[in-house]
Formats: C-alpha cells, structure tokens, sequence
C-alpha cells in the first residue's frame, strides 16, 4: 500500500490554543501581504477539533486581543469576566483566607474560561480562513534530512493489538513542509524527540512539570457567584509539596474544580489523584459541591519551569511554541495566552521565512528575537526562579516570591532545578513490601463527591479503538523486579486513569497490566516514571478523552 | 449505479444524557456527534458497489446545520456530493418528518439503490428507511448482511438477517431500498487527500417540505430500577436453592 | 378495539404474538382484543389464538403469504386493518415486524410507535414507553393524528404467560386478492449459518465473569453455569483484555450493551464501563465477595460470598431438575 504525502508550506503539529492561533496568524498574514499562497496545514490527534482540550482557566485575554481584536463580537466564549479573587491556606479542617490577593494571582481584566470552549471557537475561526484542519491524525515522528526538520509522519492506523494490518490498514501519511511548528502540548513526544536528537535543551534547564486534575460540576446556579475564583494551597499537601487547588464559577451553575499537585513529591506513595479527592472532601470546597453533579473528569501535565527550562525553541526547518515549549507562567498559573502569543510569534516568523526563501535555524532564528522582545520575556523572565524556589518547600517559595515581587525577579544567581522524578524517594528500608501497598494520602471514597479513577475515566468521555496495540511503551521490565521493592510500582498511584495496574502471576511475581484504553493524554507517566522507561506515544488518531466544556 | 445513502448525525457513544427543563428532548449544548454507526457501513458498503459497479454515491441527510458534520466525513471517505435538507425542527424529528424530509430530496433525482442503516442510534426506531421506499414507492428490504447487485439487469439480491442466526436470501427489481446491519463490512479511514477533497465537493441545500408529526414524545428520564436488592443469605448450598426458586418463581427466567 | 397481528412461519406461532397478545389485554382495558393471523394456511393457528381470551380472530389464507413477503404482507394486513377499525394494532417487535409494519402505517399514513416496554394509561389517553439513546433514556411516547395506532412492542417486554386465555372466538376469514405482479420481492427459503460471531445481543440468559473469577482456569467453572443455564457466556473488560475471552464477550462501555432477561454477575465488581453495558437486563443476580461492590447497586438478587462455592452449588441445584 503507497504512502500518502502532503506538501505544505507551513505544518503546524496539534490543535490547541498555539497551533489554532499559529494558523490564524498565517491566513491573516497572507491577506494582508498578498503574493503567493501559503499552503498551511494543522495536524490533530483528537476525533474533533479541542476535544483534548483541558485547563481550569482563567485567561488573560491580552494575546486574544491581539490576534483578534474584535473577539467579543465575534462571539468568543468567554464564561465570566473575573469580579472576586479568594485565596485560601488550607488546614485539614479549616481555612486561612489571605488577607490580600498577592498581585499575580489577582484576575482583574481576565476571564473565567473552558478552553475546550474557546479552541472550539478558534478552529471555527481558522477553518473560516480556508485552513485545512486535520483532526483524527497523530503525528507519531518527526521525519528529518539530517538536521533539517523536513515535516512529520502520522501514525498507522487499522493495526490490530497484535500489531496485525487490519482490512482497513492505511499507512500513516507524511506530511513535508518548509516549516514546521511544533505545538504538540505539554511533553509532546514530538518535541520530546527533538530536544534529545538536536539537543536544544543544552545549556538550560530540565523542564518541571505539575499535574492537574479537573472535574466540571453542576450546582444549583445561585450558590456562587460566576466571576469568582477561589485559589487554595497547603492542606492536602504536605509543606514540601508543590501544588494547590482551585474553583472557578461560571454561569448556570457550573463549577470547575481542580488540583494541581507538582510532579517533584519525595514520597513514592503519594497519589495526586488522592489528593484531589481529599481536598474536595475539605469542608470549603465539599459545601460548594454539596447535592451537585459531576459532569466531567480530566486530567493533564502542566509544564512548570518557567523561562530557564524553554529550551532553544528553533532549528533548521522548525519552531516550537505553547506547552510544548514550557511557555506557562507558574506563579499566575496562566500559560493559555502564552501559547497563543508565542503561536502568533512562530507563525510570522515562519511566514517571513517561507517567503525569504531561508528556513534553515539561521532564518528561523528570529523567532527568539521576537520572544525575547515581546510580552512573552517580559512576563517570564522576571518570575524564571519562582518553581525552582518552591522546590524548597511552600514556605520557601512564598518567601522568594514575595522578595521577587519587589526585586521584579532579580536574584543573585538564577536558582536551579532538577527534573522532578529524581526527586523520588524509594521506601525506606523497613516499609511494608507486600504487592498491595496503599497510597500514602489515602482517603474512602463515597462516588458522590469523591470517586475512584475508574469511574472518573468514565466521564472524561475517553474512547479508544479497543482492537490496536499499546500507545504506552515501557522500554526496561522494571515492573517485576526493582520497581516494587524500590518505589512500589508509583505508576499506579500517579496515573490519573488508573491505566497501569499491577497482577500477580501464580508464583506472586508482579506483572504490569496497561489499560491502554482509559488513558487520558495527560502525559504524567512519561514524566513521572522514577525510572524514566515510559514512552508515551499516541494511540490511533482519533482516540482519547471528549472534553466538552472542560 | 447511482446510489443514495442516508445519513444520520447521532451523540456519540460516550454522551452522557442531560435533559431540557421540560424533559422533553435532551439538551444539546455541549453534546458531541458522530456519524450514526449503521448509516457509516451503508456508506461502506455504497462506497464498495460503486467501486465495483461504478457511478455515483450521493449522500442525503436531514437535520440542522451542524449535520454538516457526518456529511462533511462521508465526503472526505469517497462520497460525491450530497442533499442537506436544512432544518432545526429536523433536530427531533420522528421517524415519518424524516422520512418526508429525505424523501423531498431526493425526489428529484432517479436513484438506482438507496441504502440506510438499519436504525439510528438515538431514536432507534427503525422505521425511517421503510417509510422512505414507501413514500419513493419502491421495493425495499431491511437489516442487509450481504448485497450483490446487478445493475445491468436491473436487479439485486440481498441477505436479510433474521432471529437467532437465520438469514434469507431476498431478489427484488431496482431501483430499491435496502437498511443495512452494522458489520456488513469494513469501514474505510478518510485519507488527507479525502478530507481536503471534500471541502470542493457540492452539498446542495434542500428546503424542508411541509410534514406532519405522527408521534410525540411528552417526557424523557434516566431508567430507573423499581425494585430493591434482594440480598440471599445462607450457606453456599441454601443460597443456591433458594436463587434457583426465586429465579424459577418470581422472576421467571429459567 | 385493540387488534393484535400475530406472526407464524412454516405454520408455527412466534412467542412473541403472545407477549403482544399480554401487552394488548393491558391496554384494552374494557375494550375488546381481537388478533390476527396471516400466511398461506393458518386454520391451526388460527383454532389456537381462538381460546386466546380474544372476542375474534381475523384470518387471511393466500398462497402469496406463504412465505413472508414485505409487499403481500402489507397489502393483506391493510385488508384486515381496514375490516376491523381498530383503534390500536399491535404487533411484537420481531425482525419481520421491522420490515413491514413501518411500510403497513405509511401505506395508511398512520402513526407507528416501535419497540414499546410499557403502557401507562388505557384507550385513547395511552402513553406509550420506549427505549432512546439505546437505553440511556426512557421516552413517554403519544401517537398522533387518526387511529388506528400501530405499536411494536419490544420482545421480552410484557409475559406471554400473563395472558387471560379463554373462550372460543369465531374465526372470520378477510378477503383479500394480492396481485403477484404487486409483490416485488421474491424470497428464498431462511436457512441457518453456523455460528461465527458471538451475538450477546441476542441472548435470552447470559453469565458474565470478572475479576474474581482469579484465573483463565476457573471459567471453565462459569462455563458449566452457563450450559446449566442455557446460557451465553461473557465478561467484563479486564478478563477480554488478559486475553482469557475473546473481545466479542466482552460487556460494557467498550464492548456490547446487552438486556437479556436473565444477566449473572460473577466475581463482578460493577465499575460504571461494566455497568452501563448490562443494567437494562431484566433480572440481574450478582454474586461476589464484597459486600460494598458496586454491582449490588442494580442487582435484583445478590449473594455475598464466594463464587468458587456457591457456582458448583448452583450447578448442582441446576441439574437437579
């Protein structure tokens, strides 16, 4: 069967906040510049345009404003205008509310959103331009001419689970382009690979990432008032951990609820899924969801690091933008208009290329100066030591950042971080090892406010063709040797899907079971593995979770 | 042959029901739509004919705007061009306004076969191709495991699935109508070259004609169980007699 | 009047007739039931349904019916419609019912409701409920427009044995001519295939094992239950994805939504993918060892205990009769 090929001049990898508003730049670009028609092509993993969309959010509407001036009339939807900011330090019982909002996670002039919502929206507004959108197709490798990037390779589809062509076999599709840029999310295996073939990670810093868990609920519509955003931090994680939770308000009644716990923990035993159970279960945020209906789960990383670990973002034939960047402002937890602007960014760098004829990292360069001169630097730059200070633990980090705020983030020596899973503990010596070794912040479970991960998966709507092999490739069999003994199998505790499961064979050897289908993108277990033997890559296009209104 | 193939746009699988206010229809907002599953092997299987037969397959659906969506898909896997009867009241429309509306669409034209699938998975009536060859006063037959056709003598025969593992083999003139059983085949991806195809190919918009509901529905709500576990205690042995009692006398199933 | 169209082929009545027989004694009310038989030679069937409780039986003899047709049926269960004026038709939801009552109420532009569980309501205020979004939902339904109203109504719905039997009602024959010019199809004789896929839909009992089932030996354990049943065997999606069943037995949100009449849950635990593909069955038993598992939740019956007991118990009990 031949391969199909697609030429294009300008092939942005995945459908979010900075590929659909990369797009937008180049149709709006070619009909303010005129000349030669630019063929522009995005390629997306999800059945339909933003179903693997998921943030809290609140968005700072500044890169919206910029890239399309007239928003409101066009109907983006933005669910509330933000009125009320509460930050709360959570004890097991109670709660200290801080006195004042610290200025960056103050949201006036920002709006409560369900990014799922307002990608949908911008693909509207993308495929009005005439750009081809190609939703159901996983870009699966990057194809190269040394170290030129010269496009990417789909993924197979119709391969059975034992890696059998099925009747309606169709080999994956290259797709070459003069520029590619790679907007493929947090640890997107694309950009994964390039940063360990062309190393464009030297000299930086190793990225830190977060997990964030999210569940939409219904509540009767008067009992918070849309517009309001609650932040909280300390109780349930300990004062070493990184993370905090979150409730934003939005009309009708609906609620997004979250967590976000640093993918940095010491204790192997830790569940961040757990922890999210545990602060719903806190008596402020319980009363909120008292009698309400869950109507959506997810879950994704977050890229936390900061301006230190945004690796060179250009090379020969290629930019990257968004979460795959590491482009997110940790201390106002906002990264959405980050992905946006640096989008923008990449699509008029990558245009003026095209049209100049000089593609190659040298022409493409460009893009860093543009980086470097917009709000983009302005923003990061000053805030670059904030997550690796709360590496420090919670007291640290509030500290330096408070003392940030005033020194507008200058520091004497930029302070370093390392990648989170180093930061692992393996049980101590005299730790019970018995194969069913329970979370350490273990809480019951009642199915009305607190759930298991199983039935979470089931309203994160995620559907895979059953019939294919497993996307989650573990490289080393750690399961049924060190992994037990040494961290007591994390995976099943840090899978938000509840994906990776531990069985025994008859001789009590531990045997790792992969529920390939319930997994939910978010890309924790290629980050989080102690280890580091999982590969995640993408399943069959088309499969994974249906985030509506997330 | 000239073949029609009726599609419908459906939630999909994983929707999880919510209703209006008045409990009369579920509420749309948020709901993600997929092509109905038999209507998607109708596809299939018109695809293959014309392949073999060659021709033209002209895909027909009714419903609101944003059926666009399946019609768009069913271009991008090889249709040619299709009818949209436009209408928002086509959004929970019964099976007999459906059939009008589909009907009008393509009355204008001579279709050689007409294919459908066998029942929709939201309504799951089953009635819509039927009524369809009624109003288009031709021959049909339903829930098709297997077409060979003949266009040169103006003819096909078709197996129609029947209970418990029977089939039949049924002849009928063309023009005809056939609903078809998922599974009847294999279902092809869209290629690239497919999906940018598509946007090219013509969708002609048709008016929905005057039609009469034939039916109402006054109230929608989740199941709900009547009846309270009951719990059979005792020994292994006490508790399997008395199951294999309850089973035989009050639920009747064995 | 309420008339019910029984369905027969090679001179046998389908079970379901009765269901629909039930199914309209519970809807007449005060009203009378009559039915209908149709085909090349019904005189036996129509002796049998003439003790049905019914206050007549319709009849149409023609070779054209001998074997099931859409167009002959059509046109000879217009004839009897239009003599008898009833104000409901009802008919079981077979496949054959699919393929012409649809046909038989636009013929006559009246309103056709399929696949009826329950009736609230007797006569004209009748609401009819069915199954939407395969299952997810039940629907109120009201016809609209003239009578007669012509219903299906869902195999396995309403009891064949509830049916009031009794009396002797006279049998008047129709008189229809059918122009075999008009039928347009022509029919060969139905034949069996052997069986190649597991059709779980279709099963009338099924027995579904889980994860307390412990190892692929043990379902030979389950198997025996099912043969004792006369059942099909199932299960939910860790045991399809150890391999230890095929993926066509599988049940639930990634396998097949099923609704047989009798659904044994062993060693089950009833995550909601599980459950979403089973609770429509009719009686559902579970047995497990966990009190708090899930399943019990839309259990009818439940026994706590040990599977590995209790199912060669049960075998026992089984085959005892």
């Amino acid at each position: 069967m031949t391969r199909e090929t697609l030429d294009v001049d300008v092939l942005i990898v995945g459908g979010g906040p900075a590929g659909m508003s990369a797009a937008l730049r180049l149709a709006q670009l070619q009909k303010q510049q005129g000349g030669e028609p630019l063929a522009v092509a995005v390629l997306e993993k999800s059945r339909e345009a933003a179903a693997h969309m998921l943030s809290g959010a609140v968005l700072d509407p500044s890169a919206l404003r910029d890239l399309i001036p007239d928003f409101e009339q066009k109907g983006a939807p933005l669910a509330a205008p933000v009125h009320s900011d509460q930050v709360h330090f959570l004890t097991p019982r109670s709660t200290i509310p801080f006195p004042i909002i610290p200025p960056p996670l103050s949201n006036h002039g920002n709006f409560i959103v369900s990014l799922n919502a307002l990608v949908k929206w911008l693909a509207q507004q993308v495929e009005a331009e005439g750009v081809d959108v190609f939703t159901g197709f996983a870009a699966q490798d990057v194809l190269m001419d040394g170290p030129r990037v010269i496009g990417v390779r789909t993924g197979d589809r119709g391969i059975g689970r034992h890696g059998e062509q099925k009747a309606a076999f169709e080999p994956g599709v290259d797709v070459q382009a003069k520029v590619t840029i790679f907007c493929d999310g947090v640890r997107g295996n694309l950009t994964k690979e390039l940063l360990r073939r062309l190393q464009l990670g030297a000299g930086r810093q190793p990225q830190q990432f977060a997990i964030g868990l999210k569940e939409l609920w219904e509540v009767p519509a008067d009992r918070v008032a849309a517009g309001t955003v609650m932040h909280t931090m300390g109780y349930p994680l300990r004062l070493e951990e990184f993370g905090g939770g979150f409730v934003y308000a939005m009309p009708g009644g609906q609620l997004s609820v979250g967590f976000v716990a640093g993918l940095d923990y010491k204790d192997p035993l830790f569940d961040p899924h757990m922890a999210f159970n545990r602060f719903k279960q806190h008596p402020l945020i319980s009363r909120l969801l008292d009698g309400g209906t869950l109507v959506r789960y997810g879950a994704k990383a977050l890229p936390e690091g900061g301006w230190n670990t945004i690796p060179q973002p250009y090379m020969d034939g290629g930019l990257i933008a968004g979460d795959a960047g590491g482009f997110l402002n940790s201390m106002r937890l906002k990264g959405i208009h980050l992905a946006m602007r640096t989008g923008m960014l990449a699509a008029e760098t990558a245009f003026e290329a095209v049209r100049s004829g000089d593609t190659s990292a040298a022409g493409l360069r460009r893009y860093q100066e543009r980086l470097d001169a917009s709000p983009v630097r302005a923003e990061l730059y000053p805030v670059r030591n904030v997550h690796q200070a709360f590496g420090h633990g919670l007291l640290a980090g509030l500290a330096f950042s408070g003392v940030s705020l005033l020194t507008r983030g200058w520091w004497p020596a930029d302070l370093r971080g390392e990648a989170g899973h180093d930061r692992m503990r393996m049980l101590p010596a005299d730790a019970d090892r018995s194969s069913h070794l329970r979370p350490s912040n273990e809480t019951p479970i009642d199915r009305r406010l607190t759930f298991d991960k199983v039935t979470n998966v089931h309203y994160s709507g995620t559907a895979h063709d059953e019939d294919q092999p497993s996307h989650l490739l573990v490289h080393t069999d750690v399961c049924s040797s060190i992994c037990g003994p040494e961290y007591g199998h994390p995976c099943t505790r840090f899978c938000p899907a509840n994906v990776y499961e531990i069985a025994h064979e008859s001789d009590g050897t531990p045997r790792l079971q992969i529920n390939a289908s319930n997994c939910v993108h978010c890309k924790t277990c290629d980050i989080m593995d102690p280890y580091g033997v999982i590969t995640w890559v993408p399943p069959e296009g088309g499969g994974g979770p249906q985030y509506n209104g997330m | 042959m000239k073949i029609a193939v009726c599609i419908k746009q459906v939630p999909t699988r994983e929707w999880q029901p919510r209703l209006t206010d008045d409990k009369t229809w579920i509420r749309e907002h948020d709901v993600s739509y997929e092509m109905n599953e038999p209507d998607a092997y109708a596809l299939e299987e018109a695809l293959r004919l014309r392949e073999k037969h060659g021709g033209e397959v002209v895909v027909c659906s009714a419903g609101p705007a944003r059926v666009q969506q399946v019609i768009r898909e069913a271009l991008a896997r090889g249709a040619d061009r299709a009818l949209h009867v436009e209408d928002d009241r086509l959004a929970a429309a019964d099976a007999s306004v459906t059939a009008d509306a589909l009907a009008a669409a393509m009355a204008e034209e001579r279709f050689d076969l007409v294919l459908t699938g066998l029942q929709s998975d939201d309504l799951g009536q089953a009635q819509v191709g039927v009524v369809l060859a009624e109003k288009l006063a031709i021959p049909h037959s339903t829930i098709i495991m297997d077409v060979q056709a003949d266009p040169a003598s103006g003819s096909v025969r078709v197996k129609r699935e029947l209970e418990g593992g029977w089939f039949q083999w049924i002849a009928m003139p063309l023009p005809a109508l056939l609903t078809i059983q998922s599974g009847i085949n294999q279902l092809r991806y869209a290629t690239l070259k497919g999906i940018m195809a598509a946007k090219k190919k013509e969708i002609r918009k048709v008016a929905m004609p005057d039609a009469r509901p034939m039916q109402q529905v006054i109230g929608l709500a989740l199941p709900t169980r009547a009846k309270e576990t009951r719990q059979i205690t005792g020994s292994a042995g006490e508790a399997a007699k008395e199951l294999v009692r309850v089973l035989r006398e009050e639920a009747r199933v064995l | 009047m309420i008339l019910v169209i029984a369905e027969q082929r090679d001179g046998k009545l389908n079970r379901a007739s009765w269901e629909a027989i039930a199914a309209a004694q519970a809807l007449a009310g005060e009203l009378p039931v009559k039915a209908a038989i149709i085909g090349g030679s019904v005189a036996a069937l129509a002796a049998e349904l003439a003790s049905a409780g019914v206050a007549e039986v319709l009849t149409v003899e023609d070779p054209a019916l001998a074997s099931y047709t859409p167009d002959a049926h059509t046109i000879a269960l217009r004839a009897v419609v239009e003599s008898a004026s009833p104000t409901f038709v009802l008919m079981p939801h077979t496949y054959q019912t699919r393929d012409c009552a649809p046909m038989l109420a636009a013929r006559m532009g009246r309103a056709l409701i399929t696949d009826v569980t329950a009736l609230s309501g007797t006569g004209k205020d009748a609401a009819f409920t069915r199954p939407m979004f395969q299952g997810k939902l039940a629907a109120q339904v009201k016809p609209l427009g003239e009578p007669p109203f012509f219903i299906t109504v869902q195999i396995g719905a309403f009891r064949a044995d509830a049916v009031r039997k009794g009396g002797n009602a006279p049998v008047t024959p129709v008189t229809v001519s059918i122009d075999a010019a008009a039928v347009r199809q022509k029919a060969e004789p139905p034949f069996q295939e052997a069986k190649q896929a597991v059709d779980l839909g279709q099963a009338e009992r099924i027995v579904a094992v889980g994860r307390g089932i412990k190892s692929q030996e043990h379902i030979a354990i389950a198997e025996k239950l099912a043969a004792a049943l006369g059942a099909e065997l199932a299960a939910s999606r860790p045991i399809c994805d150890n391999g230890w069943l095929p993926m066509e037995r599988q049940i639930g949100s990634s396998g097949q939504t099923v609704a047989p009449k009798l659904y044994l849950a062993l060693g089950i635990s009833g995550a909601i993918q599980h459950l979403v593909g089973m609770k429509g069955s009719r009686t559902i038993v579970a047995i497990n060892k966990d009190a708090e598992a899930p399943i019990f939740e839309v259990a009818d019956y439940g026994i706590v205990g040990d599977l590995f007991e209790i199912v060669p118990a049960l075998i026992a009990e089984l085959e005892k009769n």
